[in-house]
């Protein structure tokens, strides 16, 4: 028996197209959830966060009107479980670089003037929703406890034990809430009551529910975010 | 009479045909840079599926690049920059070289396709204009793009597509119109300028 052994003889150009076509499928098959994906993030993602910033301006997004909302369009997503939070005991505790670290209940935090805004609510898996939120500005409640100048970041604690941190700009955008009604209603539990983030400038897992907790930084800690710690983007501005 | 110094018989083809380094580097970053974007954006996808939501149909693993959403949205974050300069660079050397007055389709191509008897006229005119529609289409891809990308702040572009399901969908469309592209664009230049062609864009 003999066996047919075609001549190999590989030309220059023909060895530039193999490699071209077994690069693409090299990209392709190796990097699903391996240190290239990763680099690749590593590498582009300050470049795409510079744009954000660039982007991020203080004036207010325009907003939706009241027979746009679409109620059955937010979608309910949590890491873990759902934390039932008696209202009459919460306390938002706000500390950090502030010269006033304070402790609110619900009652005060009521008091505060309420802000109202009907915005697009954009989730990183590629759905969105239209809703109402209700609440405290976020820069108000700041205003109480008085950040220092070397504060830069604000570092989010949730019930839950979610965690977010943001840039101080984001954070005192005059349409990022600590929001306490949704859709013209309280909060309910789901949606992250007593008391969660809400704004129209960063995505969904920015704006965490149940927050406890709002503490400004100087620095950003290794903990950046429940999500940004197992690979989303931080800064997450749109 | 001394024989000349032509020879009898001209070798069988005339020259192979030549393109511009530029032309070359665009085809390729643009090949890659398509890839990567679509796979990518495949992932993303399958992350809520555009159509039927989360109960919808999702795109197998071998169609999709990045292992999960946020390795998708590394690549395609990446990509972009890479897909959307080329493009840049592209409209500015056919802008500033004059190439935009004879390289796209004319009333004369439309011309051609209705009326010409000349086979070769008709397939070239219908390569050309299949080049040329392609392009608003990629622009499109970039707007819808950003979009979805910067809703807040590039609000003005997002209402130009009148809702979020319809932005998702004008987006999704520029797979299937891509894939659709690469396969008649390649089918064309064949016909028009046969394999040699084909090879003098990329080698």
């Amino acid at each position: 028996m003999g066996l047919f052994v075609p001549k190999l003889a590989l030309s220059r150009r023909q060895l530039l197209q193999w490699s071209a076509i077994s690069g693409v499928g090299l990209l392709m098959g190796s990097c699903d959830g391996e240190p290239l994906t990763t680099k690749v993030g590593q590498v582009f993602e300050p470049l795409n966060q510079r744009l954000q910033e660039l982007l991020l301006s203080q004036n207010p997004v325009p907003e939706y009107s009241m027979k746009d909302i679409e109620p059955d369009k937010l979608l309910i997503n949590t890491f873990d479980a759902t934390p039932q939070i008696d209202p009459a005991k919460f306390q938002l505790k706000i500390d950090g670089e502030v010269k006033q670290p304070l402790q609110l209940g619900m009652a005060d935090i009521q008091k505060l003037p309420l802000t109202s805004m009907i915005i697009r609510h954009v989730c990183v898996e590629g759905w969105s929703a239209i809703v109402q939120w209700g609440g405290v500005r976020l820069r108000d409640l700041a205003t109480l406890a008085q950040p220092k100048s070397s504060a830069r970041y604000v570092f989010f604690k949730s019930a839950d034990g979610y965690y977010e941190s943001w840039d101080l700009a984001s954070a005192f955008h005059p349409q990022t809430l600590m929001a306490y009604q949704k859709n013209g209603q309280l909060l309910s539990a789901d949606n992250g009551a007593p008391l969660r983030l809400a704004s129209p400038i960063k995505l969904g897992y920015k704006q965490s529910k149940w927050v406890t907790q709002i503490t400004f930084l100087n620095e950003l800690v290794p903990m950046k975010g429940y999500w940004e710690d197992l690979g989303y983007e931080w800064f997450a501005g749109i | 009479m001394a024989s000349s110094s032509i020879p009898a018989k001209r070798s069988k083809s005339p020259p192979a045909p030549k393109q511009r380094l530029f032309a070359k580097i665009f085809h390729w970053v643009n090949i890659i840079s398509l890839f990567v974007m679509m796979t990518s954006g495949l992932q993303i996808y399958n992350a809520n599926p555009v159509f039927g939501g989360r109960g919808g149909w999702h795109f197998p693993d071998f169609l999709v690049l990045g292992g999960w959403l946020g390795g998708g949205r590394n690549w395609h974050f990446a990509a972009m920059w890479f897909f959307a300069l080329n493009l840049l660079w592209y409209g500015l050397y056919i802008f500033i070289t004059r190439r935009w007055k004879n390289r796209f389709a004319s009333s004369s191509d439309v011309k051609a396709l209705k009326a010409s008897q000349n086979v070769k006229r008709k397939n070239y005119a219908l390569h050309r204009l299949v080049y040329t529609v392609i392009l608003p289409i990629l622009l499109l891809s970039i707007f819808s793009g950003l979009a979805m990308y910067k809703p807040a702040q590039l609000h003005w572009l997002s209402a130009l597509f009148s809702n979020w399901q319809t932005l998702r969908v004008v987006h999704f469309l520029a797979i299937p119109t891509v894939i659709m592209f690469v396969l008649v664009h390649s089918w064309l230049a064949l016909k028009v300028g046969s394999i040699r062609l084909v090879k003098s864009m990329f080698f």
